[in-house]
C-alpha cells in the first residue's frame, strides 16, 4: 500500500487501523490492487473501447490522431452508447435476478413445497396482491402468495403491456414515458433487448440506445428492484424503526463471529435463525466461545439491519478489512459486490468464505448450496463450520479496533407513514412550510478511488444543514451510521427546520430506508408525494446522489432516478466522457426529455450546492419559499 | 545523480496504446483525460506504434541522440538542449514547420501538428520531450507509467544493462530468473 498516509484511504478509524494491520500481516487489499492498475486504460475510462465483435477489438482515439471508427464503422458516440447500455443492462439484470429469486421463494411458499420459509407479513401480501389487481377475498395466504408470484413472474417476460407496479407512477410521468417511448415493457425483455441492440449492426444511434437504457433502468427501479423489496417484506417482515450498531466494533473477541455478505435476505435470514438455535449455542460454548455473533456487510447486511436490527460490520471497502481483524470465522455470501479477493484474504487467517448460490461460486471457497427446501439445514452446517473455525482462531492475531456506534434503522415507507399518523400529509405540510425544504436520496457504494466514506458522509452533513431530509440505502448507510448521522441526536447538525421536525418525531435527519434494491422505496415515496400534490416527480423538491459509486447496478439506479424525474449527482463520472453526444445528453439533454439530468461532482460541498440550487428552483416553481 | 531514460523492449509490447493516450494527456493543457479530449487544440502522443509482421506492435519514440541529427538539420534552432539536460526538446515558438528534422531523424519519431505551445502556427514538429516536467516533479514519464507489460521502463541505461547481463549469466548457467 505504499507509503501513503492511512488517512488518505479512509476517514474511518477502523479502516485505518485494519489497513495498517494488513500491511503488517502482508495482506494485499483493494487499495494495493488499485495502485497496480493505475493509470487505468484511458480508452476504457472514456468508454471508447469496443469488444463487441472479433473484427475488433477496437479503440477510438480521443485525441483525433488515430482511428475515429471501429472496424465496423462505429464512431465514438455509438461505441460509448453501446458500452453504457450494456453497463445499465448488467445492473438491471443483477437487481432483477435477485428479485426473481424472491419470487421463487414466494412461489415455493404458495405451493407449500418449503417448510423453511413462510409469510411474515400477511397483511402486506394481501395489500400488494390487491394493488396489482388480484382478487384476494376468501383466499388463504398460500393461495394469494401463489397468484402473486405468478403475476410477478409475468413482469419478467412481456406478455402484458407493462410491469405490475406501473400504477405507482404518477399519471404525468406515465404520459411522459409514453410520449418518449420509454415505458418499461418487461424486465427480462428490456434487458435482453439491450444486448440485442448493442450487437454489431443493430442500434447505431447513440441517443436511441440511451433512451432504451433509460427504459430498461425503469424496468429495474419500478420492476425488478421494487418486486425484490416488496416480496422481501412479505416473506421476512416489513421493517419498523429499531436501533442497532455499526463498524468493526460489532465483532466480538470472545464469540464465534459470522458475517453475512451479499444482497438477498433469503440466505442471511436462515443464518440468523440458525445462530439462535440452542444446540448450536451449546456447541459454541463447548468450543470455548461465549456465544455466536452475527453481523452484516453490504446489502444483505442492510436487509437484516432493517428488518431484524442485526448490526453492520461495514460497507464495501470494509469487507476485506473485516477479515483482517482475525476475528471472523466465516463470511457467508450470496451474490453481488463480493470481491473475489476475499478468498485470498481469508486464507491469510483462519477464516472461511462460504458460497451459497449456484450462480456465485468462488474458487477456493467452501460451497454449501442453499435452496428453498434445505435452507435451514444448510444454515446449521454453516454455523457448525464457524464453530469449528473458532477452535483454530489465533487469538494473538485478533484486533478489533473500535467501539461500535449506535444507529437507528427500519424506515420503510409503511413505517414512515405510520410515524406520520397514517398519511403523507404531515410530511407534505412540513415541505410546504419550508421546515423540510426537500429530500435527497444519498445512495451507492464505496470506491477506492476516493477516500472511503468522505464524500458519502460529508454530502449528508451538507444536505441536512440545508434542511434537506436525507434518505440512505446501501453502503452509504454504514458511511452515515459510523459518523453518528443515523441517530436522533444528529438533528443538532441539521438546519433549524429539519432539526425541529426530527426532534418532534424523535427521528434522525438521515433515514435508513434499506438496501440498494430498496431504492425502490424512495421511488414509491416520490410517486406518492407527486400524486398527492397532482404534479410530476420532476416537479418535486427532491434529488439523488451516488457520491462513491462503483458498480454497474449503481449506474442503473442513477439512470432510473433520472428517468423518473430526479436530478442525480454522481461523485465519479461514468465511462461516457469519450462521446460528446452521450455526455451532453446525460448532463443537460435529458432535462428536456425526462425533466431531470445528471451532474458529476466529487466535492461534497459543491455537490450539495448543486442539489440546493435544484431544490430552490423546484420549490419556487411550486409557489413555495425557496 | 544517475541519468534515467526510457528504455523500450518491443518484444514485451501488446499494442494496447496506453502509452500513446497517456502521453497525449500528459502534454495537454489540463492534464486530466476527461478535459484534455475537449481542448481546442488537442494534444498529441509523442510515442508511436509501428505494425510489424503478424501484427507485432513496435513502440517507437525519440532516442534523444547526441549529437542529434534533427538538431543539426534545424535552421532556426528550434530543437533545444538547454531546457532539460540530455533531452532534445522542440521549442514550438521557434519551429517553422519545415520538416528538416523529420527527414534527418533516422527513427521516424517526429510528427507535425498544431500545438498549444504556439497556437498561431498551423503546424510544428511534435516529439518526445522526455516528460521533463513530470520528471522534475518526481514522477516518471507518462508512457512508462501507463505501460503494464514492462515494454517501457525508466532506468539508468548501464544499471539496466547490468541487470540484463546478470539475467544472461543465470540463463547460461541454467538458473530460472
Ligand atoms: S462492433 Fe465494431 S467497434 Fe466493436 S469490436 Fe466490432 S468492429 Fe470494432
Ligand atoms: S528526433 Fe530522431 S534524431 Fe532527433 S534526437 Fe530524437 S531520435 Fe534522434
Ligand atoms: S520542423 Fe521545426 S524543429 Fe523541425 S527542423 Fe524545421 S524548424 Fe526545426
Ligand atoms: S503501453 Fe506498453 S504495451 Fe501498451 S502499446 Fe505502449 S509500449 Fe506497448
Amino acid at each position: 500500500m505504499g507509503k501513503r498516509d492511512l488517512s488518505e484511504y479512509s476517514i474511518c478509524k477502523d479502516a485505518q487501523a485494519m489497513i495498517a494491520k494488513a500491511r503488517e500481516d502482508g495482506v494485499e487489499t483493494v487499495w494495493d490492487r488499485l495502485r497496480e492498475q493505475e493509470p487505468h486504460c484511458g480508452f476504457c475510462e472514456l468508454g471508447l473501447s469496443c469488444r463487441n465483435c472479433i473484427m475488433g477489438p477496437c479503440r477510438i482515439d480521443p485525441f483525433g490522431n488515430g482511428p475515429q471508427r471501429g472496424v465496423c464503422g462505429a464512431d465514438a458516440d455509438v461505441v460509448v452508447a453501446r458500452n453504457f447500455g450494456r453497463m445499465v443492462a448488467a445492473g438491471a439484470a443483477a437487481h432483477s435476478d435477485h428479485g426473481r429469486d424472491l419470487i421463487e421463494t414466494l412461489l415455493a411458499v404458495g405451493e407449500g413445497t418449503t417448510a423453511d420459509y413462510g409469510i411474515r407479513d400477511e397483511a402486506k401480501l394481501r395489500r400488494i396482491a390487491e394493488e396489482v389487481g388480484l382478487a384476494v377475498a376468501g383466499k388463504d395466504a398460500k393461495a394469494v402468495a401463489l397468484e402473486l408470484a405468478e403475476q410477478f413472474f409475468n413482469d419478467f417476460g412481456c406478455r402484458r403491456g407493462s410491469i405490475s407496479f406501473i400504477d405507482r407512477v404518477p399519471a404525468k410521468r406515465r404520459a411522459l414515458w409514453e410520449k418518449v417511448g420509454i415505458t418499461p415493457r418487461g424486465i427480462d425483455r428490456d434487458v435482453v433487448e439491450m444486448l440485442h441492440r448493442t450487437h454489431m449492426g443493430v442500434d447505431n444511434d447513440a441517443v436511441n440506445i440511451c433512451l432504451h437504457a433509460a427504459r430498461l433502468s425503469l424496468a429495474d427501479g419500478w420492476g425488478g428492484s421494487m418486486i425484490a423489496t416488496e416480496v422481501s417484506d412479505i416473506l421476512f417482515g416489513t421493517p419498523t424503526p429499531r436501533t442497532s450498531k455499526v463498524n468493526l466494533g460489532v465483532l466480538k473477541a470472545d464469540q464465534v463471529n459470522i458475517l453475512v455478505h451479499g444482497h438477498s435476505p433469503i440466505v442471511s435470514e436462515m443464518i440468523l435463525a440458525a445462530v439462535h438455535a440452542p444446540a448450536l449455542l451449546a456447541k459454541a460454548k463447548a468450543a470455548g466461545a461465549q456465544g455466536i455473533n452475527l453481523a452484516g456487510l453490504c446489502c444483505t447486511g442492510n436487509e437484516l439491519l432493517m428488518r431484524q436490527g442485526i448490526p453492520m460490520a461495514g460497507n464495501h471497502l470494509m469487507t476485506e478489512l473485516a477479515l483482517v481483524t482475525g476475528a471472523v470465522e466465516v463470511v457467508v455470501v450470496d451474490y453481488q459486490c463480493i470481491m473475489p479477493s476475499l478468498v485470498t484474504v481469508a486464507g491469510c487467517y483462519h477464516s472461511r468464505i462460504v458460497t451459497t448460490s449456484p450462480k456465485a461460486k468462488f474458487t477456493g471457497a467452501t460451497h454449501i448450496e442453499f435452496d428453498v427446501h434445505n435452507a435451514r439445514q444448510k444454515a446449521v452446517e454453516v454455523v457448525e463450520l464457524a464453530i469449528e473455525r473458532f477452535k483454530v482462531r489465533d487469538a494473538g492475531r485478533v484486533e478489533i479496533p473500535v467501539e461500535p456506534v449506535e444507529v437507528m434503522t427500519g424506515f420503510s415507507n409503511e413505517a414512515v407513514l405510520a410515524a406520520l399518523g397514517g398519511t403523507a400529509a404531515p410530511l407534505i405540510e412540513a415541505i410546504k412550510a419550508g421546515k423540510i425544504r426537500g429530500a435527497v436520496g444519498i445512495v451507492g457504494c464505496n470506491n477506492p478511488k476516493v477516500k472511503q466514506d468522505y464524500q458519502n458522509s460529508n454530502l449528508i452533513r451538507e444536505c441536512i444543514k440545508r434542511d434537506l431530509l436525507v434518505l440512505v440505502t446501501g453502503c452509504v448507510t454504514v458511511s452515515a451510521g459510523k459518523q453518528g448521522l443515523l441517530m436522533p441526536a444528529a438533528a443538532d447538525l441539521a438546519g433549524p427546520g429539519l432539526s425541529e421536525v426530527c426532534k418532534a418525531l424523535g427521528i434522525p435527519p438521515v433515514l435508513h430506508v434499506g438496501s440498494c434494491v430498496d431504492n425502490s422505496r424512495i421511488l414509491q415515496l416520490c410517486g406518492m408525494l407527486a400524486t398527492a400534490l397532482g404534479v410530476d416527480i420532476s416537479d418535486l423538491p427532491v434529488a439523488a446522489a451516488a457520491p462513491e459509486w462503483y458498480s454497474e447496478k449503481a449506474a442503473t439506479i442513477g439512470l432510473y432516478a433520472v428517468a423518473s424525474g430526479i436530478f442525480t449527482v454522481l461523485g465519479l463520472a461514468p465511462p461516457i466522457l469519450g462521446s460528446k453526444v452521450v455526455t451532453d445528453l446525460a448532463v443537460s439533454g435529458l432535462e428536456g426529455v425526462v425533466g431531470a439530468s445528471f451532474a458529476v461532482e466529487g466535492d461534497p460541498v459543491k455537490a450539495a450546492e448543486l442539489i440546493d440550487a435544484r431544490i430552490r428552483v423546484k420549490r419556487t416553481a411550486l409557489g413555495l419559499t425557496p | 545523480m544517475l541519468k534515467k531514460t526510457v528504455i523500450v523492449r518491443p518484444e514485451l509490447c501488446v499494442g494496447c496504446m496506453q502509452c500513446m493516450i497517456r502521453c497525449a494527456q500528459a502534454h495537454s493543457q489540463s492534464k486530466s483525460l476527461a478535459c484534455a479530449i475537449r481542448e481546442e487544440i488537442l494534444a498529441k502522443p509523442r510515442i508511436h506504434l509501428g505494425v510489424g509482421p503478424e501484427n507485432k506492435p513496435f513502440p517507437n519514440k525519440c532516442r534523444h541522440c547526441e549529437p542529434a541529427p534533427c538538431q543539426e538539420a534545424c535552421m532556426p534552432w528550434a530543437i533545444r538542449d538547454d531546457i532539460a539536460q540530455g533531452l532534445k526538446i522542440v521549442d514550438p515558438t521557434r519551429c517553422i514547420g519545415c520538416g528538416m528534422c523529420a527527414m534527418a531523424c533516422p527513427y521516424y519519431v517526429i510528427r507535425f501538428y498544431q500545438d498549444a505551445g504556439a497556437p498561431e502556427r498551423p503546424s510544428v514538429a511534435v516529439k518526445c520531450d522526455g516528460c521533463h516536467e513530470r520528471v522534475a516533479a518526481g514522477a516518471i514519464p507518462a508512457c512508462v507509467a501507463a505501460c503494464k507489460t514492462g515494454a517501457l521502463t525508466f532506468d539508468e541505461v548501464n544499471l539496466y544493462l547490468k541487470q540484463g547481463t546478470n539475467r544472461l549469466a543465470n540463463a547460461v548457467y541454467g538458473v530460472k530468473a
